[in-house]
């Protein structure tokens, strides 16, 4: 509740102010982002052998989950290269990133795609899942774009991304930092 | 009268007990810090010693504990003195004893460096251990290559208020000399370079933004390497992540795109890597100047070329056309002798690329490998000088690609479990010119102290060229007074002691001495049969055979690789796991006996 709140003070805060050009220029990408990124290819990316394992645990084998990780290739190369071209629209370093909601565990989301700059103010190095934020489910349930600065320095523009269904099935977090960091997450 | 001789004698004993004393310990038996051995280090040869007696070859180190004991608080020197011409190089280093949080117990392992005299007071005021009684010195007796055999003799003198005490040491120096060319490469891996401002915060605070361009930066990532390098090991630092971001000083600067794409200044790369490939960066150093045997290249899925490009022509016109600047660029400086490793680490389960670069499981995966290989032999001349080397970590489907990338691979870093299925894979591998490491993890602090030799022991038992210690250089956020264990750090920062380097540790020092050995050892391959040298130690080491270092290949390997579990592959290399659990401490000194019995036969 604390982080949903300190989220929604945060978004509000941003909304507030006449964006600088810093988020101008992300909440721009998001809206092509929104546009461009084909929802039902999103839904082909990860294997349904990897999801049926996703939440599986095994005391003997900690590893089981991310070992059976596996995707698509052609419909998560397909889909990254179009969010390439999205953070190419940015003048400065920027990132755009795949999350999807899990089926049948709405408290959980999973991020699907990264990029180059390694830039994301809500993944945890190394989840494979991990618990809904609510900003994301705010996005996801509104079909609506959303500002987020969590983190100092930091802004996330969470455009949502639908299949042919018309169905929210997808998010993207166009992400910066305003004074990038080039020595972090190199690991 | 019998009452009377009890008290008498019981003064007595309660007078030596409380004298004070300087006492040592072989290297594989580590103190504490109240006057006891550390209880896993414990064992009938590991004995407090009241002279030392030690043999070494020429060439090499031989190390020991010397200790400090006070009955009570109070001021104190102590030094190490050899007959003046022996040539003997001293090299002393005050032992950390960090607790643990586990299991609540001192460990000494960080090695500070010190000099003789050392004037100090009990407790030692910066280790903050209340009612610690003693303190102990790590010592390394350098022999040069050109001493003179025979015998040495030093001593070392403590003064205190309790008392003064003398400890004789005495050194055989045999005409054997330890070769200078490893049996087994040890390497050391890392990642990226932002830890380094995070253990040495009052460099990063002086240098500001320009730290990671500074002079400063390069020093302390050379000194990394000089560490490691005097130990007789690598040191590995990859400069991407898993999703393709490449530090700036870990590759040259980029501009342009597609066909236009080209290198626009070396100046961070050359900075970093020039005295790395030139050898100049170890100057000074006792194996002197010699260039890095390995490096990470940065190349990725998304270094040079992007991943935007992938399938398309400009991937390719991007990818072979600044990997061949950097052919051209480390032709023209002359960096020959270092194997430039095209390596791909990322895993698809942190999401940056759809296949593993790092321990396929699923078979295709392998695509990429060989259309990269296509690619490499489109960048690089075939008669190039540049020593390319194109590198997979391999574990689940290491059989299969084993097979499917010959050619293509050319240098295996294998896990060792799964390795241990395939006796035969060394020398089929050799055979086509390739090179083999395993991968193996730093054995904590509570372990005991002869348990980082199972390494090294076992990669020249089975016939490989070397090993990584995963990740060696984080020894988590409070090494001092919370420690974590330290299996993942052979070294500590120094910055904590006013030093801009890193500090060894007891494990690196019993490492580097037990590869010393192996390479002592094996030069009697000519004369014993290296069959037979790997019999007898084994024997020595934990009474195995070098047979029993192998597992027998599970049936479920016939399956594919993404049907095992991790379980699968715990049962199928349980044999070997239980011949190395109980490692007695002084397993190692038993080898190293066979060692010097060798070597002391040597005319």
């Amino acid at each position: 509740m604390k982080r949903l709140l300190l989220s929604l003070a945060v978004v509000t805060s941003t909304l507030s102010a006449a964006p600088d050009d810093f988020v101008r220029q992300l909440e721009e990408a998001a809206r092509v982002a929104s546009i461009m990124i084909d929802g039902d290819l999103c839904q082909k990316i990860v294997t349904p052998r990897a999801m049926e394992f996703m939440f599986q645990t095994q005391p003997r084998d900690k590893w089981l989950a991310s070992d059976n990780y596996d995707v698509d290739d052609a419909a998560f190369t397909a889909v990254k290269k179009t969010l390439i071209r999205i953070s190419r629209l940015i003048s400065f370093p920027a990132d755009a990133n795949l999350w999807m909601p899990v089926a049948g565990r709405p408290d959980k989301i999973r991020i699907v795609i990264r990029n180059a700059n390694e830039m994301s103010q809500f993944w945890p190095w190394g989840a494979l899942y991990q618990n809904m934020i609510p900003a994301m489910k705010k996005v996801l349930d509104s079909g609506r774009p959303l500002t987020v600065s969590e983190k100092p320095g930091w802004a996330s523009v969470l455009a949502p991304v639908s299949n042919s269904l018309g169905d929210v099935v997808a998010l993207v977090e166009v992400a910066s930092q305003r004074s990038a960091d080039a020595h972090a997450n190199v690991k | 009268m019998l009452g009377l001789r009890c008290v008498v004698l019981g003064l007595l004993a309660s007078a030596l007990a409380a004298a004070a004393s300087v006492e040592a310990l072989p290297e594989h038996a580590r103190p504490d810090p109240f006057g006891d051995i550390v209880a896993v280090d414990r064992c009938p040869s590991c004995a407090w010693q009241k002279s030392v007696a030690l043999e070494a070859a020429r060439g090499g180190y031989v190390s020991f504990h010397l200790v400090v004991k006070l009955p009570e608080r109070g001021d104190y020197s102590v030094s190490l003195e050899f007959e003046k011409d022996s040539g003997i190089e001293l090299d002393v280093f005050r032992e950390w004893f960090h607790l643990t949080d586990r299991d609540r117990s001192y460990y000494p392992d960080a090695l500070i460096p010190v000099r003789f005299p050392y004037r100090s007071s009990m407790p030692e005021p910066d280790n903050r251990i209340e009612k610690q009684t003693a303190q102990a010195f790590w010592i390394d007796l350098w022999i040069p290559r050109d001493t003179r055999s025979g015998v040495y003799k030093g001593k070392s003198t403590l003064r205190s208020a309790a008392g003064n005490a003398e400890l004789p040491v005495e050194i055989r120096i045999l005409s054997a000399v330890v070769p200078d060319r490893d049996v087994i490469t040890m390497d050391h891996n890392s990642y990226g370079s932002s830890w380094l401002a995070s253990q040495y915060p009052a460099l990063q605070r002086r240098f500001g933004n320009r730290f990671f361009s500074s002079d400063k930066f390069f020093r302390l990532i050379h000194s990394y390497h000089r560490i490691f390098y005097e130990h007789r090991g690598t040191f590995h630092q990859l400069g991407y992540g898993h999703a393709g971001k490449v530090g700036p000083e870990f590759a040259p600067a980029l501009e342009g795109t597609g066909k236009r794409k080209h290198v626009a200044g070396w100046d961070l790369f050359d900075r970093h890597y020039g005295a790395l490939f030139d050898g100049s960066a170890f100057t000074g150093t006792r194996r002197g100047p010699r260039p890095i045997p390995f490096v990470y290249l940065p190349i990725n899925p998304e270094w040079p070329a992007s991943f935007l490009w992938w399938g398309e022509p400009g991937y390719e016109a991007e990818f072979v056309s600044v990997v061949s600047e950097m052919e051209r660029h480390f032709r023209q400086k002359g960096w020959t002798q270092t194997r430039m490793e095209v390596f791909f680490n990322h895993k698809k389960r942190y999401m940056g690329f759809s296949w593993d670069g790092d321990e396929v499981r699923f078979p295709k995966d392998d695509a990429y490998f060989l259309e990269y290989g296509r690619l490499l032999r489109k960048a690089i001349p075939a008669s190039t000088p540049v020593r390319f080397v194109f590198r997979a970590d391999v574990s689940w489907s290491m059989e299969e690609q084993f097979r499917k990338l010959a050619g293509v691979v050319t240098m295996w870093v294998a896990s060792g479990g799964i390795l241990s299925w395939y006796p035969e894979a060394p020398a089929m591998l050799h055979k086509r010119g390739d090179i083999v490491w395993y991968y193996s993890g730093p054995p904590e602090v509570s372990k005991p102290a002869s348990t980082i030799t199972r390494f090294p022991l076992q990669g020249w038992l089975w016939g490989v060229d070397g090993f990584i210690h995963w990740l060696a250089v984080d020894p988590g956020p409070d090494p001092w007074f919370h420690f974590n264990g330290g299996a993942t750090a052979l070294v500590y920062p120094g910055e904590r002691f006013g030093v801009e380097s890193p500090l060894a540790s007891v494990r690196l020092k019993i490492q580097r001495n037990c590869v010393q050995d192996l390479a002592l050892l094996e030069s009697f391959k000519e004369q014993r049969g290296l069959a037979g040298l790997r019999r007898e130690a084994a024997q020595r080491y934990n009474k195995s055979t070098p047979e029993q270092w192998w597992n027998p290949r599970p049936a479920f390997a016939d399956q594919p690789p993404y049907e095992w579990t991790g379980s699968d592959i715990d049962r199928a290399t349980a044999a070997t796991d239980r011949i190395l659990e109980r490692l007695e401490p002084d397993a190692w000194q038993r080898v190293r006996q066979f060692v010097l019995q060798l070597a002391s036969e040597e005319k």
